[in-house]
């Protein structure tokens, strides 16, 4: 097949340009950089506050608050949440957190009663150092999510203070959660006595609800702000992700705004090839002419230019798709507004998406050079040399 | 025997509003294993004719006919295929691939054949090797002197074993003693390989090394010299 034989000849044309090669490479590397971590944010976003089918968690906070310091509920609404029809389970939370803006490294303090342990563990949640009964052991220890552990170089045992909150270490769960891999978990007294909120151990921040049947989620919600809705305290109930999206609406709108920068780095990736190609379709008049003269048919040379532009396209954009995927898995980038989390996304489907838009978009980008240069004949080439 | 016949040959094409013509009704004959020198002032349309027979460029009226083949009638991409298969075309100023070693040069005719590697890799050693420069095999274009260049460009022409090796002054852009050179050794190649040579050219020192001169003006043939 002559169309794989001349392989070879293209890539040692693209290695024996080294600075044409490597400018245009690097410029493809850093826009799908750009890309693959924007893309990265966006889908952390949307995994954290797209709600899902089947979601049975309802998080119930003071009415026209938004930040885990102004949201105040008395802990006893917690039997009176229990009695409303439709829920499994109820455990009442103090959140503390070291900062309550939008912030890359923030730690959030979860207190929950001692015997809502498990509850507080997320549902797939699992002690991979220390463990529960060690918890329960001290009315100072943590439970600490593996990604704020990694962070901030947490081992069980060590004592760790955030916020001006001293805790314990006890143990290190690993989940997929966002919200649950980037907190602490602390006793619910020991939060509420340290971070001072109340000072009697009567206020909590939230209670996080969880539902029988996920088709009664919106039902159960109104139930349990029609309840408060005349007390003291009233309070609006979403589910988790709805309120993630709520609490984080800024983190959103920077997401979605962020959109617009992978739109323009994909804009850079076109725009580089095109260049590239037309630069070296410059160039090489003559080359094309010989090697038409040689017997290799407008449709052959077209071809080794749109290898050209994808090979190119495909290396830059796995050299960039690559280092951001690295960044971002080491990293452990995550976002915090009010007390909750949102990670950017971990796994390799932004940069596989990267690497086959870069590909796509490349060969895009060379195929009218390619089409023009197949279509033209050889004499056309000789009188333009 | 005929290798080349051109009957009532025309080619003109359009310059703005004025057409040109620069081959007009050549009636021609070229037979197998010559080595034929085409003279002629600037414009008589020698480097036409040559690039008619190349299947460059193709004619406006007539027939040519290549070794049995009507080659006027092929269309671009069977036109491109026979180019392959028949022609051997050496360029005045050699026309290498700059990026490619003297190797890869030569070896670029025959990717468009089904050659193994190992078959490839065969004839481009000998086609080194008739042209004499096999030391060079790894140098690049712009590591070569003129006359290395152009006998890695003749070595390009003859890898595939053409029918006709073509040539447009040859020796056009080199100092006398190294065109003394190529000419011996396309001389060597007709001789010794049976090859068909027909060559533009403007030095008329050419009758010491071609069978046939041929004298073209204003688009026809005015003389045809056995030497």
């Amino acid at each position: 097949m002559r169309t794989l034989r001349v392989i070879p000849t293209v890539l040692k044309q693209i290695k024996r340009s080294p600075i044409r090669s490597s400018l245009t490479l690097g410029g493809i590397a850093i826009a799908m950089f750009l890309f693959v971590m924007v893309e990265s944010m966006r889908s952390g976003v949307q995994e954290a506050t797209e709600m899902t089918a089947g979601e049975t968690t309802l998080v119930v906070y003071r009415e026209n608050r938004y930040c885990p310091f102004s949201s105040r509920l008395p802990q006893y609404y917690e039997d009176r949440i229990k009695q409303i029809d439709g829920v499994a389970s109820v455990v009442p939370i103090q959140i503390h957190v070291s900062n309550c803006g939008a912030s890359l490294d923030v730690v959030t303090f979860r207190g929950v009663p001692r015997d809502s342990i498990q509850h507080a563990i997320a549902k797939d949640g699992v002690i991979v150092e220390g463990s529960i009964s060690d918890w329960k052991k001290r009315g100072d220890s943590a439970i600490v999510g593996s990604a704020l552990a990694k962070r901030r170089g947490i081992k069980v045992g060590d004592l760790f203070s955030a916020a001006g909150i001293d805790v314990f270490v006890a143990g290190i769960q690993e989940t997929s959660q966002a919200q649950d891999k980037n907190a602490a978990i602390v006793q619910l007294p020991f939060l509420q006595e340290a971070a001072r909120k109340g000072g009697t151990g009567t206020i909590v921040t939230q209670f996080n609800v969880q539902v029988e049947n996920h088709n009664n989620l919106e039902l159960v919600a109104s139930s349990i702000d029609e309840t408060f809705a005349h007390d003291e305290h009233p309070t609006s109930t979403f589910p988790e992700k709805a309120f993630v999206g709520r609490a984080a609406r800024d983190i959103v709108q920077l997401a979605e705004v962020a959109g617009m920068l992978a739109w323009g780095a994909l804009a850079a990736v076109f725009a580089l090839v095109a260049n590239a190609v037309v630069l070296a379709m410059r160039d090489r008049v003559r080359d094309h002419a010989v090697l038409q003269t040689l017997g290799y048919t407008g449709w052959l040379i077209g071809w080794m230019v749109l290898l050209e532009g994808a090979i190119i396209a495909l290396i830059g954009g796995l050299l960039g798709g690559l280092a951001a995927f690295l960044t971002v898995q080491f990293g452990q980038f995550n976002m915090t507004m009010e007390g909750v989390n949102i990670e950017m996304a971990t796994g390799p489907s932004a940069a596989i998406m990267g690497v086959v838009l870069a590909l796509g978009l490349g060969m895009f980008a060379a195929l009218i050079p390619a089409l023009r240069l197949a279509r033209t004949d050889i004499a056309t080439c000789f009188r333009a040399v | 025997m005929t290798l080349i016949e051109c009957k009532h040959l025309t080619k003109h094409y359009r310059r703005g509003a004025e057409q040109i013509t620069p081959l007009k009704n050549l009636d021609l004959k070229i037979d197998r294993g010559e080595f034929v020198a085409l003279m002629g002032p600037s414009g008589s349309g020698k480097t036409t004719l040559l690039n008619l027979i190349a299947g460059i460029d193709r004619p406006s009226e007539g027939e040519l006919i290549i070794d049995d083949a009507p080659i006027h009638t092929l269309g671009r991409n069977s036109l491109a295929q026979w180019r392959a298969d028949h022609i051997g075309y050496i360029f005045q100023l050699y026309n290498l691939i700059p990026v490619l070693t003297a190797y890869e040069n030569i070896e670029l005719p025959l990717l468009l054949h089904n050659l193994s590697r190992k078959e490839r890799h065969r004839k481009v050693a000998r086609a080194l090797d008739v042209v004499g420069i096999s030391d060079r095999y790894d140098h690049y274009p712009r590591q070569l002197s003129g006359g290395q260049e152009q006998r890695v460009a003749i070595a390009r022409a003859i890898v595939t074993e053409p029918t006709i090796l073509l040539a447009d002054e040859p020796t056009g852009d080199l100092d006398r003693e190294t065109g003394t050179a190529i000419m011996n050794l396309l001389q060597q190649l007709q001789k010794e390989q049976g090859q068909t040579i027909v060559m533009v050219t403007h030095d008329p020192r050419t009758t010491e090394w071609a069978n046939t001169l041929l004298h073209l003006e204003k688009g026809q043939l005015i003389e045809q010299v056995a030497s």
